[in-house]
């Protein structure tokens, strides 16, 4: 019924790719140094520091991605200065080692923060979770042979609350992964937008989009290979000792 | 258990739906009493949201009326922006399509056309004394609706312009509004409509110079001749008694908030 | 911003064009995330029930079909079932119906391995005291097992349940006039006050996501519970003995 699609298309949708993984990997970067802030946070000695931080998972996690997506596109837009919008749209290159980094567009750097955003609330419960999870008396054992609270929390406790937490966090960055379809509304060029254009000039509607959602299952079993992998890894290494 | 007899049910269903046997569009409309058109819902004049009655009004609207009206069936108006035009229309979830629709060789491939009853060129809006040529639009940041001959025209002869596809046209304004894109790219009717409703228009304007020259049709399922040919003889009907004049001047005539001269007539191009 | 405006819309995305029109805005929200709740929660027991008890021939192709719903981004399905089922099927899915099939299918996936593992979680001794007493296999799930297992499994229904009232915003990219959708029209109409509506629109998910998730939780515990103390009662000891 329908053909294979031109090598043109093909590499459309390939470039697409290109910026959902890089998309999905800055914003787990962030979204993870964020969320352990969170997490952290609201186990905080001071109780607004608590509050804030409950109130943002709260906000974050009960809004739907899209809405935070339109919101920091189109909304923040019309709040930020004029000078400041009209840099962050012209192109900036940095010389490092080399080689020339661009900055990225702002669709991608309002697609990234929202991500970054949305996804540190959710890595923020699973840390919380982690936290809770390492029972009680590994404290009072730290504590009982003299650590201090801040050596206790980064040999003993942390390294278990990462163990527990490993898996659920794996899970998220597959989200992250899904969830960066969404930024195809804020005029993103990532892969289910770039299926859209192969599709509005081709027709092909099945092999375009057939062809993008393989990708994005192969991206998801990748992670799930490599979750899978650091989870046995750590097994093993705790059952050496 | 459960989930095989669910997949029995289902199997059984979609054998069964799928053996029906595909009777004549223009029958099935008859049948049915209903008229299902997919029109714009958020580019005036020729769709958009009468914040009043909160009903879909327009130009293209009232070519939707006329037709169910010759037919004698309600019309039900479904809401689309560009790109899922063609996809409604394929999947069967609309009749037919007049959402501005530009007629296009490669476009006929999958779906038919009615003869045009609109004409325009494709042009840009920019902030004030941005645009003043075509030359520079291949340096610009130039936004563009998905799914639209616009975008693809836009590329072909401007390929080093850096063109970023929005949902639907206020949404490339927006981002023209934040600074975004420097300069967005639409027929040029649909241009002055939303320009119409802007509360800061004074800071925008329409260079005048066109890239293009796009005749709108009817999109019709592929196949359904008797379909297309009722439309076309509604569409030159209406022409010949006034209606289609009428219909021009209710939207873009003088006393509009869009006013633009009538260039086309239907049946100008056919 | 004008207040008059705000108040002049707060209908309209509220439900839509109805009573003149279809139901729209946060009403048809409700609508979307009610049916693909129920409907994901069916086929969620279904398949959670179906890996817990059936052999290997069915375990395996079903954890692929599982695993291929929560691996592909929500965007994806409702394209797929929007606009490609029908044109391969030749049936004519209305607008909300594919909505909610798509949902329903991946809230389905996610649901049966939360009723899996709840099911394994309950533990082996309840399985074997309830076979031991001459109860059928079903009769142990429907009577002994679930009861159970549906308090350990209920913070994920919940969660799962949140998910869907935001992923009904997804709605949005094929035309179904829910919240999301009737606010990007009014948005576009207005054209001058985007914050102050994906604000007021992320407001209104946040109060449907924390009402909901707060009465789930308090249903499911509560039946949960209504259960436990029914087994507790019954297994008080007779007088006298």
């Amino acid at each position: 019924m329908q053909g294979w699609l031109a090598p043109r298309y093909l590499m459309w949708l390939g470039q697409g790719f290109g910026v959902t993984v890089g998309l999905a990997l800055a914003a787990a970067v962030a979204a993870t140094a964020a969320g352990s802030a969170l997490a952290m946070a609201r186990h905080a000695r001071y109780r607004p520091v608590r509050y804030a931080a409950g109130a943002y998972v709260v906000a974050f996690r009960n809004t739907p991605l899209l809405v935070q997506l339109l919101f920091w596109y189109f909304g923040v837009a019309t709040l930020l200065p004029e000078a400041v919008m009209q840099w962050l749209n012209t192109p900036h290159s940095v010389h490092v080692a080399g080689l020339a980094v661009h900055w990225p567009s702002f669709e991608f750097v309002a697609g990234w923060l929202g991500l970054t955003c949305y996804s540190a609330a959710f890595i923020a419960e699973e840390f919380h979770a982690g936290l809770r999870g390492v029972p009680a008396g590994q404290h009072h054992a730290a504590a009982a042979l003299g650590l201090t609270p801040l050596q206790a929390f980064r040999y003993v406790v942390l390294p278990q609350a990462v163990r527990i937490s490993l898996p659920p966090l794996f899970g998220q960055y597959m989200n992250l992964v899904k969830n960066s379809s969404l930024t195809m509304a804020i005029g993103l060029a990532e892969l289910s937008y770039a299926a859209r254009q192969v599709e509005t000039e081709t027709f092909q509607t099945f092999a375009a989009f057939g062809v993008a959602t393989v990708l994005y299952i192969a991206a998801v079993a990748v992670i799930e290979a490599v979750s899978h992998v650091v989870a046995h890894r750590r097994d093993l290494s705790f059952a050496r000792r | 258990m459960k989930s095989r007899t669910l997949a029995a049910w289902l199997l059984g269903l979609m054998v069964t739906v799928s053996g029906i046997a595909h009777a004549d569009r223009l029958d099935d409309i008859k049948e049915a009493g209903v008229l299902r058109v997919a029109t714009f819902d958020s580019n005036p004049p020729f769709g958009f949201v009468d914040p009043a009655t909160n009903h879909i009004v327009g130009l293209d609207v009232d070519y939707a009326k006329a037709l169910a009206d010759k037919l004698g069936v309600k019309l039900e108006l479904q809401p689309t922006n560009p790109a899922n035009r063609i996809p409604f229309l394929t999947s069967n979830k609309v009749d037919l399509v007049l959402a501005n629709f530009t007629i296009t060789d490669e476009r006929a491939k999958q779906v038919d056309f009615s003869i045009p009853y609109f004409s325009s060129g494709q042009q840009f809006l920019a902030k004030k004394g941005v645009l003043k040529s075509p030359d520079q639009i291949n340096s610009l940041r130039v936004g563009a609706d998905k799914g639209t001959t616009n975008e693809i025209t836009l590329r072909e002869k401007f390929p080093q312009a850096t063109i970023v596809a929005y949902d639907d046209t206020p949404f490339a304004f927006a981002a023209l509004r934040a600074g975004n894109v420097q300069a967005i790219t639409q027929d040029g009717p649909k241009l002055v409509g939303l320009l119409a409703s802007v509360p800061d228009k004074q800071n925008y304007e329409i260079p005048p110079f066109t890239i293009s020259n796009d005749y709108m049709g009817v999109g019709i399922p592929k196949g359904e001749t008797r379909l297309t040919a009722f439309v076309n003889e509604t569409l030159k009907g209406l022409e010949a008694d006034g209606s289609a004049g009428k219909i021009y001047n209710r939207w873009f005539g003088p006393q509009t908030k869009t006013p633009l001269v009538r260039i086309f007539k239907i049946g100008d191009k056919t | 911003m004008q207040w008059s405006l705000f108040v002049n819309n707060l209908p309209y995305l509220l439900v839509g064009a109805f009573p003149e029109g279809p139901l729209g805005g946060a009403a048809l929200t409700l609508v979307l995330a009610l049916s693909s709740a129920l409907a994901s929660a069916v086929l969620g027991m279904a398949g959670g029930i179906a890996l817990a008890m059936a052999g290997r021939v069915v375990r395996v192709p079903l954890l692929l079909v599982i695993g291929f719903f929560r691996a592909i981004p929500v965007l994806m399905l409702i394209f797929w079932t929007f606009f490609l089922l029908p044109v391969m099927f030749h049936i004519n899915v209305p607008g909300l119906a594919a909505v909610v099939c798509a949902l329903s299918l991946i809230g389905g996936a996610y649901l049966a391995h939360s009723v899996h593992a709840g099911i394994l979680a309950v533990g082996q001794g309840q399985w074997q005291a309830g076979l031991s007493l001459g109860l059928t296999r079903m009769q142990v799930l429907r009577y002994v097992l679930l009861p159970q297992a549906i308090r350990i499994m209920t913070p994920s229904f919940v969660n799962q349940w949140v998910s869907l009232v935001k992923d009904t915003s997804l709605a949005y990219i094929v035309g179904v006039g829910e919240l999301s959708f009737v606010a990007t029209q009014v948005n576009n109409r207005l054209m001058v006050y985007p914050v102050q509506i994906f604000l007021f629109v992320g407001f209104i998910y946040l109060v449907l996501c924390t009402v909901l998730d707060r009465v789930a939780t308090y249903w499911l515990t509560r039946s949960g519970r209504a259960a436990q103390a029914s087994v507790r009662s019954a297994a008080q000891p007779v007088p006298g003995e």
